[in-house]
């Protein structure tokens, strides 16, 4: 947040026209002379900056230290390449405009790009760096361009002079695919001197090196919190249900190994065991979500089971465990229908078979089947099938009043 | 205490001129000031300027200054150098340029300065008082 009034050199001679940095040498140094403009502004809004040139004609200020952007961009278009760069005296042009500043509180910065031949000696270059440094003005020098040693020599004395408190800073631009704005944003030029950066230098660095933005869900907080913070919810839902649903998955799989026990052993043991069948089933039935396949398990093991019947009246056997006169008419009730059960249905059937007994009688001696009374007797004892069957469902109707 | 340091002292950075600003918190009359500094770099002329904000070392030849002082060795040990009391009558802030030193080093060393003179009769806040309403 350091206020600052910025002066913008720039080299508009001849060697502007080398094409080594894409689209040519001029148009990387505009580019990057405008992001360096926006960047200083978000700085600080009260920050200033200018832009002069140095080659061309004679060295010119093109716009004085303003915070209009516009005015600043408008400048750029239409300027001329020509000329010899004219280092020295485009440095002291630009401290005397940075002199006559409206702010006085602005701390002075002059931002040099050199891509041409310096022609000035290392001493004069070295004296004009001390006379910056004694009014307190701190230099960047952008070098691209020419790799002549000689230039690289010269600009490091002159750093060498100006530099106080590591204010001003040299940086080397070789040339390559990369563009001289790209290059410049990772520089202390943009980051602001190492005082936490700018929020628009890092964006941009962000966006240029990643392609994308360089922010989690390709959302920026900055830009849009709402947006960024309803992504970042939705995403941890979506890992809790995961999670949850993997949860499921491995109860589902330990459940599945322990039904596949009880139906062996259902199989095999007596009543009081598949009394408790029926209970842990239900009882994981409670748990389990996957409903239908529980039931279908469950069903498939009571089915398998021979003595189904008793197991159905297991819920029955629980109650009575608190009534032993109950239990007590419950187990004869049982044992009844258990013991009539067959007798009642061997009955039926002889009896049923009409043909089987005439048969039988016939063959009895003394016994006419076309006999009224040996009928009746038949009748009687048809009869007597159908009285049994009327008191076992006396019986059963009496089991149903008890419970 | 630290002010009688010899230790302690400013000094110069690029080449050996200094340039230091002393805005006043009211308004005063100079009378007399001491520069104390080494007998070898301490400050030879000294160039005083009254009521002159944002001075740089590029405009400090553009007017004449208020007073000037050459310093001598007992001044660098703490001889007061009397000023021109009639410049000096209505100050609100002080600029002190060092133009050289003694023997001419490239660096300016300075122990203490300390400034002689009175306030100007101004309104005491202290004594307003609040007229006591009696309708």
């Amino acid at each position: 947040m350091v206020l600052e009034a910025t002066l913008i050199c720039i080299d508009n001679s001849e060697w502007m026209r080398n094409g080594d940095y894409a689209p040519s040498r001029f148009q990387a140094q505009t580019e990057a002379a405008n992001l360096i403009c926006g960047a200083k502004t978000q700085l600080n809004p009260e920050n200033t900056v200018g832009v002069m040139t140095m080659a061309g004609k004679g060295v010119r200020v093109l716009v004085t230290p303003t915070s209009d952007l516009g005015k600043i961009l408008a400048c750029m278009h239409g300027l001329e390449i020509g000329g010899e760069l004219n280092l020295a005296a485009g440095i002291q042009v630009a401290q005397l405009a940075l002199k006559h500043r409206q702010n006085k509180k602005q701390q002075q910065r002059i931002i040099v790009f050199v891509g041409s031949p310096i022609k000035h000696e290392k001493k004069v270059l070295e004296m004009i760096g001390r006379k910056l440094k004694k009014n307190s003005v701190a230099l960047d020098i952008v070098n691209f361009g020419e790799d002549d040693e000689g230039n690289t020599e010269k600009l490091e004395a002159l750093l060498a002079a100006v530099n106080n408190n590591d204010s001003s800073h040299l940086v080397h631009v070789p040339p390559g695919p990369n563009a001289l704005s790209d290059v410049l944003l990772s520089t202390p030029i943009f980051t602001g001197d190492g005082e936490g950066g700018s929020g628009f230098a890092a964006a941009a660095a962000a966006a240029a090196a990643s392609g994308a933005s360089g922010y989690e869900f390709g959302v920026d907080p900055n830009l849009d919190p709402e947006l960024a913070l309803a992504l970042r919810v939705s995403m941890e839902e979506e890992r809790a249900r995961q999670e949850a649903a993997a949860k499921r998955a491995a109860e589902e799989a330990a459940k599945k190994e322990k039904q596949g026990e009880q139906q062996s052993s259902s199989q095999d043991v007596t009543m009081t065991d598949q009394d408790s069948v029926p209970a842990s089933e239900a009882d994981d039935k409670k748990k389990t979500t996957k409903h239908d396949e529980g039931l279908l398990q469950e069903a498939i093991a009571m089915s398998s089971t021979p003595s189904y019947p008793s197991g159905r009246d297991t819920n029955m056997s629980e109650v009575a465990e608190d009534d032993p006169e109950l239990a007590l008419a419950l187990q004869l009730s049982m044992q009844d229908g258990t013991k009539d059960a067959p007798s009642h249905s061997d009955m039926s059937q002889l009896l049923a078979d009409q043909a089987f007994v005439s048969s039988i009688l016939a063959s009895l001696p003394g016994v006419d089947p076309e006999d009224p009374s040996v009928k009746d007797v038949l009748t009687s004892m048809q009869n007597q099938s159908e009285p049994q069957e009327k008191k076992d469902e006396d019986k059963a109707s009496k089991e149903e009043e008890e419970k | 205490g630290y002010r009688e340091d010899e230790g302690l002292y400013l000094e110069s950075d690029a080449d050996e001129q200094l340039l230091i600003y002393l805005p006043f918190t009211q308004v005063v009359k100079l009378h007399s000031i001491v520069v104390k500094g080494p007998e070898e770099e301490g400050p030879k002329t000294v160039k005083l300027f009254s009521n002159r904000e944002h001075m740089g070392f590029s405009n400090v030849n553009d007017f004449p200054p208020s007073d000037t002082a050459v310093l001598t060795p007992d001044n660098l040990k703490g001889k007061p150098v009397v000023l021109k009391f009639v410049k000096f009558q209505n100050v609100r802030s002080l600029t002190i340029f060092i133009e050289d030193n003694q023997s001419d080093s490239e660096v300016t060393k300075v122990n203490k300065i300390a400034l002689f003179g009175t306030t100007v009769e101004t309104t005491d806040m202290k004594g307003l008082k609040k007229i006591e309403d009696n309708h």
